[in-house]
């Protein structure tokens, strides 16, 4: 029989770590302009497809490049900062390619219907928002707030695949790796539905109103991750 | 108008009640029959995991349908990512500690965490949907019985580690043969599609129950054959009858949706192929 409160105790820090990568992604996922829908017909600022997509397609970007760093080195830094990077570099590809689509496809000006100037750049924004529509394309402020989000997100992920590969076990070192990804992705996913049930499936950025909503999902995020690091914890620490 | 049952709320046809029967015994004794027959009769039984995994998807796509009925703001697709983002935790851990219990620690277990999802959505994140709660756990649990019964038909067992005797690998454990190989992600998305696509497909408000259940079991087959043609590579399952018996019930439930597609369509008419180049001019 597994000794759980032993595991528990033993590795109580990587708990911790694991919970505080899942809050980072869930905060993360509020600075990803999602558009849903309503943005792959140009309806709407931010990228045309689902909060769920984006977040785990840059995440698990975020994984790759984390792993992939994990190979040379055994450095926290150097990890964490290859899949922060790694997830950055995906987000942007994505909405740069989307931004042609909605420019030279669409032929629409990038713009949001939430704010009248753009923070970033201060340039007027409603004089250029069709009528009907919520927006459309990736206003700077957006692109940047993107890029940040999925840094995050690959961030917590990145800290949560590394905590779970710093837990002491006596599985081949296949099998660990193979369920560690594995494991992180199930988190991943978790951690990226339940901000975007807060947000409520779209968000610009963090000029968006709904951005203020964000401590309720890093509270949702918290106790989830936490009750999720608990068994993962249990589980591998006790192979 | 018909058996089928409306959209709208909650109403349907079959009671969500035999649902979850359907689902957690169908599940259990499918995982179960498979593990006991693989030993008894031969790795050919291992086709039952699958039926089991069946049970489980129609169950979590029935809880699905119930659930974004109220509306979620994100699409459909998330709960199907969450219910497997759940389950592949809860049957991590599950398998790991269980031993023999393995299946039911994990139904369990995974049900624990979609309640406190449920219960975070609702009083957290306010998102006022009175069936939130049941539902996600009703969800959550079907992914977990998902993925513990193809993981069990494609390697004949759903003991978490390999069984070494002499130092011979006499039976593949999930760790090494389902999670290491990388199969997990097979099960991931096509477990995930076959609970969410069913009514992302059909909703609208001509949604009838026994219509995305058909889909359900349709999308649940294709799962089923996808895991044969793994177990072919396997060692210790073999897929060509999960193969075959999984065709046979996409025919089946493909013909049955195409049925109630037909019962619930104003009119079905062939538009013809596009024209060629020539008849256009």
């Amino acid at each position: 029989m597994i000794d759980i409160v032993g595991i528990i105790a033993a590795d109580f820090l990587n708990i911790i770590l694991i919970t505080l990568g899942g809050i980072l992604i869930a905060l993360g996922v509020h600075l990803v302009p999602v558009g849903g829908a309503p943005a792959a017909m140009a309806q709407a600022t931010g990228v045309g497809t689902g909060t769920v997509q984006l977040a785990a397609g840059a995440g698990l970007t975020g994984l790759v490049t984390a792993g992939f760093m994990m190979n040379v080195t055994d450095s926290l830094g150097l990890i964490l900062a290859s899949g922060t990077v790694g997830a950055m570099i995906m987000i942007s590809v994505t909405m740069l390619v989307g931004q042609w689509m909605y420019v030279y496809g669409v032929g629409c000006p990038p713009a949001s219907a939430k704010v009248k100037y753009d923070p970033i750049t201060k340039d007027r924004q409603d004089l250029y928002v069709s009528q009907g529509t919520e927006g459309h394309g990736i206003p700077t402020a957006s692109f940047i707030s993107g890029v940040i989000g999925a840094g995050l997100g690959g961030l917590g992920g990145s800290l949560i695949y590394f905590s779970l590969l710093s837990i002491e076990n006596g599985l081949p070192e296949a099998d660990f790796i193979g369920i560690a990804s594995i494991f992180a992705i199930g988190l991943f996913f978790v951690n990226a539905v339940i901000p975007s049930y807060n947000i409520g499936g779209t968000i610009e950025g963090f000029h968006d109103p709904k951005f203020k909503r964000f401590p309720k999902a890093v509270l949702a995020s918290f106790v989830a991750t936490f009750l999720a690091a608990i068994m993962g914890v249990v589980a591998i620490g006790g192979m | 108008m018909s058996a089928g049952g409306g959209g709208g709320g909650a109403h349907a046809a079959i009671p969500q009640n035999n649902i979850i029967a359907f689902g957690v015994v169908g599940g259990l004794v499918g995982i179960y029959a498979a593990y006991f027959l693989v030993d008894m009769v031969g790795p050919y039984m291992s086709f039952l995991g699958a039926l089991g995994a069946i049970c489980g998807i129609v169950w979590g796509a029935a809880a699905v349908r119930r659930v974004a009925n109220y509306g979620l703001g994100t699409g459909v697709p998330s709960i199907g990512m969450l219910a497997l983002g759940i389950g592949i935790i809860a049957a991590t851990f599950g398998l790991a500690v269980g031993g023999i219990a393995g299946p039911v620690v994990a139904l369990v277990f995974a049900a624990l965490i979609g309640l406190v999802v449920g219960i975070l959505a609702n009083k957290v994140l306010n998102m006022g949907i009175p069936i939130m709660v049941q539902s996600m756990t009703e969800i959550a649990a079907a992914g977990a019985i998902t993925i513990v019964g193809l993981s069990t038909s494609m390697i004949g067992t759903f003991m978490f580690f390999d069984e070494v005797v002499n130092g011979v690998v006499v039976t593949q454990g999930v760790a090494s043969g389902v999670m290491t190989t990388g199969y997990i992600a097979v099960i991931f998305i096509a477990g995930g599609l076959a609970i969410l696509h069913p009514y992302n497909a059909n909703l609208g408000p001509d949604e009838k129950q026994d219509r995305t259940l058909a889909c359900a079991f349709e999308k649940g087959a294709i799962a089923m054959i996808i895991a044969g043609i793994v177990a072919t590579i396997t060692p210790f399952a073999s897929g060509s009858l999960t193969i075959l018996i999984g065709v046979a019930i996409w025919y089946i439930s493909f013909s049955g949706f195409y049925k109630r597609v037909k019962r619930d369509a104003f009119k079905v008419t062939g538009t013809g192929l596009l024209p060629s180049k020539e008849e256009l001019e």
